[in-house]
């Protein structure tokens, strides 16, 4: 809401200057959010300009209504001034008289509220006006906040609507038909051109303002077109209505169109404000000499508003506060900002909402008040006490952390990439159902949630190639969605060198071995055996891809991305960038790792025998194979098995060797070589007998 | 026979050519810079034929009186002439070795550490500093339902500060369970599962599944992504982290919640770090404030960074809001509570002077490498 700073001061004489009442209001809960220092233009005492003025304009949040008005924003200046406000009269001019709904005999109009639940209140006045530009003290204020100024009439509801915070709407009288005025619901399908031009077609439970044969305005929101006030306009009958906010609300949003009015009335305007802002209009006509009132107020009450009333105690508000606020502060503060409390013991008060507070239902809203305008600064830093041991965190912080700290110690950095992505990005991944759809995605590159958090660490190394980074190592974290459900998921990619580059040589580029070995290492931390299977996601390359198992249940994959999928995501087949991918569900990874701590297996008291035996077998002999026939035929001394190295010595020949290192180890005594040597004698026998083995 | 006087100058203009000798040595290419080196040493301090030596040599010629003032103005010079020397002998072996020594300025073998995330490292430190004021850090699901992230906030489906989050909606509702915790529900103040029909805009939504579930009092923060239908700028991504805390017992005032964001902020920005409590609008707390802490970059005497307002925003906070304990089930004449949210990114952003919160998701290397393990 914009104010200027000379207008301001009609209702509070603040000494500050605009700068520093900025500030301190900020702190009070009227955010500054701009200042503009302007000339200072004409006022209405014909006083001569001088000096400068300002515009400010304070952020009003959603709950304050009553300051989307000048008179509003005075009121917080002067609570936090400690200084009167002056409201603008007349507050009850004597030559209005009202006339009730039922007894309207003496005006020339009557007013039916036929959606007495939206419209309760509608006030209403005939005037005989002469249409002419305002003068220039009320088109300079209008101007400074931001209304185009469009003849006095219309100036003046406008100033009235910016001065109390009441919308208010003027219609031809000669443009209505009939003397009757009805506010309805809208019948399906009607239409009203509105003042902007527009064709509007409204439909019930939307509100408008209708003479005996048509809509004329709707309701809060929009005048009609026809009925507007022109040059020739001789006569006017002024509105001042309250529209439950809710119902503006709603239709605002249906029809797209949001005006100052709209604005207003779906905060919740004073719904005791409307007599109010007639009798303000009919006044300011007078004095601009645009018009007078030719009859008496209609103020059509369905439903009276029934100011709430609250009980409030002073142990309440230091209780929720946390601080000392003296009694005299409370009353001085709520007294100020028009509310009334009435005391109904020692600090404890019934206070009354003034109309103009929608907000305020509950003590709790007025201990704000108080608090607010007492000052947060005066808040002491205190604790809250610890009465018990907090609950242990959602386990799965801990959980991942194990994974980040294995993925940073293999060189992989860590990425954050946004759970939309491209449908185009997700359909690789989705394994044939379709992922989960945004209904109003900000753009087609965030339209659907990720199955997969591979999608984004491809995307991080085909953004750090085009880049010109050739070697990527990157992981993230984060959340898988599926319509099964949410899952936590550790997704890696690698491409380029295998290690960092060094100047003593022994570059080579990424292979399925490393990124097998960081599952691996994973699976080590979690403190269970991965095991790799052949069956692959068609992302993968078959054949230089694995599923993961733990237990014989799959948790995830490694291996090389399909080219074509790499290339569709902006890494180009042709720099020969093989992308090796793993992706773990770590739901799954830390159900299967063993439960409580792991214990700790005692040193051998004995000597340990290791024999290195390398077999020559046929290379497409699975080495798990050949260590499950070692193993078995090694009995219970042989305690391990490492392959470690494996060769092709005639290649061509489809014969490989592979060497394994065996540990032989007894708990209770020390091995004799015999002993070892009819293990290694036995374990040949068994490879020549399964895998036709030779040794070498 | 020289007078002190005149010896004195002669020491001072000695001083001055050994000074331009020394920068010509400077100016030399560096492989004959050795060679430079060596005569100028000799020329300076040779035994017999040094520019000092001959200094020395006049010691003899001076009226007693004289000798030990001017033999203490030429050691003085020595000794400037001589430490100079050394520097530049000491820079130019430097860059030779002995045959049998490896290279030491060739680079190490390093094995590639990764490097964290900056957002994932503010994560953790808030998490650090709660877990150590006795907090329970609590993740929660991403896809949410209206209740747990809208109608039990207190913000219904016509309130208007609906409009201050606008919200990513699925194009059809999910009916799975949300992830386990918060599944079952293990207290009869919890509700039967609803379609899940949104992105979560806040971790509040947690702190309502949270209190359903479980009794006061409650010493939470809820960390995670939040989704917001913002466009991109330098400020804003559609989707970003928060934090949010909450504490509820009996008691609980708006003071305790003023000491606990002291705590944080000295914690995540350095001891001495101030907060200011401004008042503001939140559906689910009353009364709410939006917190500063004094300017980081100029200490609260105003710079670009703070607008020349000397604070910066970092969070939203309040005490819950009356109608939010009812819709969990608490008792508002029971216990009070508070609640704060900070985005992680405005952290981050301020931690490290990031001026452009897009940055966080990109993932380029170049800007992850700037962060440690
Ligand atoms: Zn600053």
């Amino acid at each position: 809401m914009k104010v200027l700073y000379s207008w301001l001061r009609d209702y509070v004489s603040v000494p500050d200057g605009p700068a520093e009442l900025g500030r301190r209001l900020s702190l009070r809960g009227l955010a500054l959010e701009g200042l503009e220092p302007v000339a200072a233009g004409p006022a209405p005492d014909d006083a001569v300009p001088v000096g400068d003025d300002a515009v400010i304009d304070f952020d009003v949040t959603a709950n304050r209504p009553d300051c989307l008005s000048v008179v509003g924003i005075a009121r917080e200046v002067a609570a936090v001034y400690g200084l009167p406000l002056r409201m603008p009269g007349p507050e009850a001019p004597g030559h209005l008289r009202t006339a009730r709904m039922a007894g309207a005999d003496a005006a020339s109009f009557t007013v039916t509220l036929d959606a007495p639940d939206l419209c309760p209140r509608f006030a209403g006045a005939a005037a005989g006006v002469r249409v002419a530009p305002s003068p220039a003290w009320m088109q300079h204020r209008l101007q400074a906040l931001g209304v185009r100024p469009i003849s006095n009439v219309v100036d003046v509801t406008n100033y009235v609507m910016l001065e109390l915070g009441q919308p208010m709407h003027a219609f031809d009288h000669a443009r209505l038909a009939g003397d009757a005025i009805v506010v309805r619901q809208a019948r399906p399908g009607e239409t009203l051109v509105t003042l902007d031009g527009k064709t509007r077609t409204l439909a019930p439970p939307q509100l408008v303002v209708a003479d005996r044969d048509r809509a004329a305005a709707i309701g809060g929101v929009m005048g009609g077109l026809d009925s507007e006030v022109k040059d020739t306009t001789s006569r006017i009958v002024l509105e001042a209505a309250w529209w439950r906010p809710r119902s503006i609300r709603a239709t605002s949003k249906a029809l797209g169109l949001k005006t100052e009015a709209s604005t207003r009335f779906e905060r919740g305007a004073d719904p005791t404000g409307q007599a109010r802002a007639i009798a303000r209009a009919l006044a300011l006509l007078e004095i601009l000499g645009a018009g007078a009132a030719d009859g008496p107020l209609v103020d059509a009450v369905a439903i009276p508003h029934v100011a709430p009333a609250i009980a409030l105690t002073h142990a309440h508000v230091e209780g929720l506060l946390g601080m000392p606020v003296p009694v005299e502060a409370v009353e001085r503060i709520l007294h100020a900002l028009g509310f009334s409390a009435d005391a109904t013991g020692p600090g404890a008060w019934r206070v009354t909402v003034p109309g103009w507070r929608p907000d305020v239902t509950r003590p709790e809203d007025l201990i704000e008040e108080v608090g607010r305008h007492h000052g947060f600064e005066h808040l002491p830093a205190t604790f809250p006490p610890v009465l018990q041991a907090p609950p242990p965190s959602d386990p799965r912080i801990a959980r991942d952390a194990v994974a980040r700290r294995v993925m940073l110690a293999l060189g992989f950095s860590e990425a954050i990439s946004f759970a939309f992505i491209e449908a185009a990005a997700a359909e690789p991944f989705a394994a044939g159902a379709a992922p989960i759809a945004l209904a109003n995605p900000l753009s087609e590159t965030f339209a659907v949630m990720r199955p997969s958090v591979l999608p984004g660490v491809v995307d991080a190394v085909s953004h750090n190639r085009r880049h010109g980074r050739r070697d990527v190592r990157v992981f993230e974290i984060a959340t898988a969605f599926a319509a099964a459900g949410e899952r936590r998921s550790l997704a890696a990619a690698w491409t380029g060198a295998a290690g960092g580059d060094h100047w003593s040589g022994g570059r080579r580029d990424v292979d399925f071995f490393d990124i097998a070995g960081a599952v691996e290492q994973i699976g080590r931390a979690y403190g269970v055996a991965a095991t790799l299977a052949p069956d692959v996601p068609p992302y993968l390359v078959a054949g230089r891809a694995a599923a993961v198992a733990v237990d014989g249940a799959t948790v995830g994959v490694c291996g090389l991305l399909d080219p074509a999928v790499a290339e569709r995501r902006g890494i180009p087949r042709a720099d020969a960038a093989d992308v090796f991918v793993l992706e773990l569900a770590l739901d799954a990874l830390a159900t299967a790792a063993p439960p409580g701590a792991t214990r700790v297996t005692p040193l051998p008291r004995f000597p340990a025998v290791v024999r290195d035996l390398a077999l020559l077998v046929d290379d497409t002999l699975s080495a798990q194979s050949l260590r499950d026939t070692i193993r078995k035929a090694g009995g219970d001394s042989l305690i391990s098995v490492e392959l470690f190295d494996r060769f092709d010595p005639k290649k061509g020949d489809g014969k490989v060797s592979l060497a394994f290192r065996l540990t032989f180890q007894a708990p209770d005594r020390t091995l004799l070589d015999d002993e070892v040597q009819h293990s290694l004698v036995r374990i040949h026998q068994v490879a020549v007998a399964e895998h036709g083995a030779v040794r070498r | 026979m020289p007078t002190l006087s005149e010896l004195v100058v002669r020491i001072a203009d000695d001083d001055a050519a050994f000074a331009t000798a020394l920068a010509a040595v400077d100016a030399t290419p560096a492989a004959a810079r050795a060679t430079a080196l060596d005569a100028l040493k000799i020329a300076w301090v040779g035994r017999k034929s040094g520019r000092i030596a001959d200094l020395m040599a006049l010691l003899p010629t001076l009226p007693p009186a004289d000798r030990k003032a001017f033999g203490q103005q030429v050691n003085a010079l020595k000794q400037r002439v001589e430490q100079a020397l050394a520097e530049r002998e000491a820079t130019v072996a430097a860059t030779r070795r002995p045959a049998h020594a490896v290279d030491l300025t060739l680079p190490g073998r390093a094995p590639l550490l990764g490097h964290r995330h900056p957002l994932s490292l503010v994560r953790e430190e808030v998490q650090q500093i709660f877990t150590r004021l006795g907090y329970q850090v609590l993740e929660g699901p991403e896809i949410e339902d209206d209740w747990h992230n809208f109608e039990a906030l207190n913000m219904h489906a016509d309130h208007p500060a609906r409009d201050m989050q606008d919200t990513l909606y699925l194009n059809e509702p999910l009916h799975a369970t949300p992830h386990a915790p918060w599944a079952a529900a293990s207290s009869a103040r919890a509700r039967a599962p609803q379609p899940l029909t949104l992105l979560r805009t806040h971790t509040s939504a947690m702190q309502i599944r949270y209190m359903e579930q479980h009794d006061p009092p409650v010493r939470l923060v809820a960390i995670g992504p939040v989704y917001r239908r913002d466009n991109l700028d330098l400020t804003h991504t559609p989707m970003f982290h928060q934090c949010e805390g909450l504490v509820v017992g009996k008691g609980i005032t708006l003071a305790h919640l003023k000491g606990t964001l002291l705590a944080m902020a000295e914690a995540l920005f350095g001891a001495g770090t101030d907060v200011r409590f401004r008042p503001s609008f939140f559906p689910y707390t009353e009364p709410s404030a939006e917190v500063d802490v004094r300017c980081i970059s100029c200490a609260g005497t105003g710079c670009a960074v703070c607008k020349h307002t000397g604070w910066l925003e970092i969070l939203g906070s309040g005490m819950v809001h009356p109608a939010v304990f009812e819709a969990v089930g608490y008792d508002p004449a029971e216990v009070t509570g508070f609640a704060f949210g900070m985005g992680i990114e405005r952290v981050a952003m301020l931690k490290w002077d990031v001026g452009d919160i897009r940055l966080f998701y990109e993932n380029d290397l170049r800007f992850l490498e700037q962060f440690s393990v």
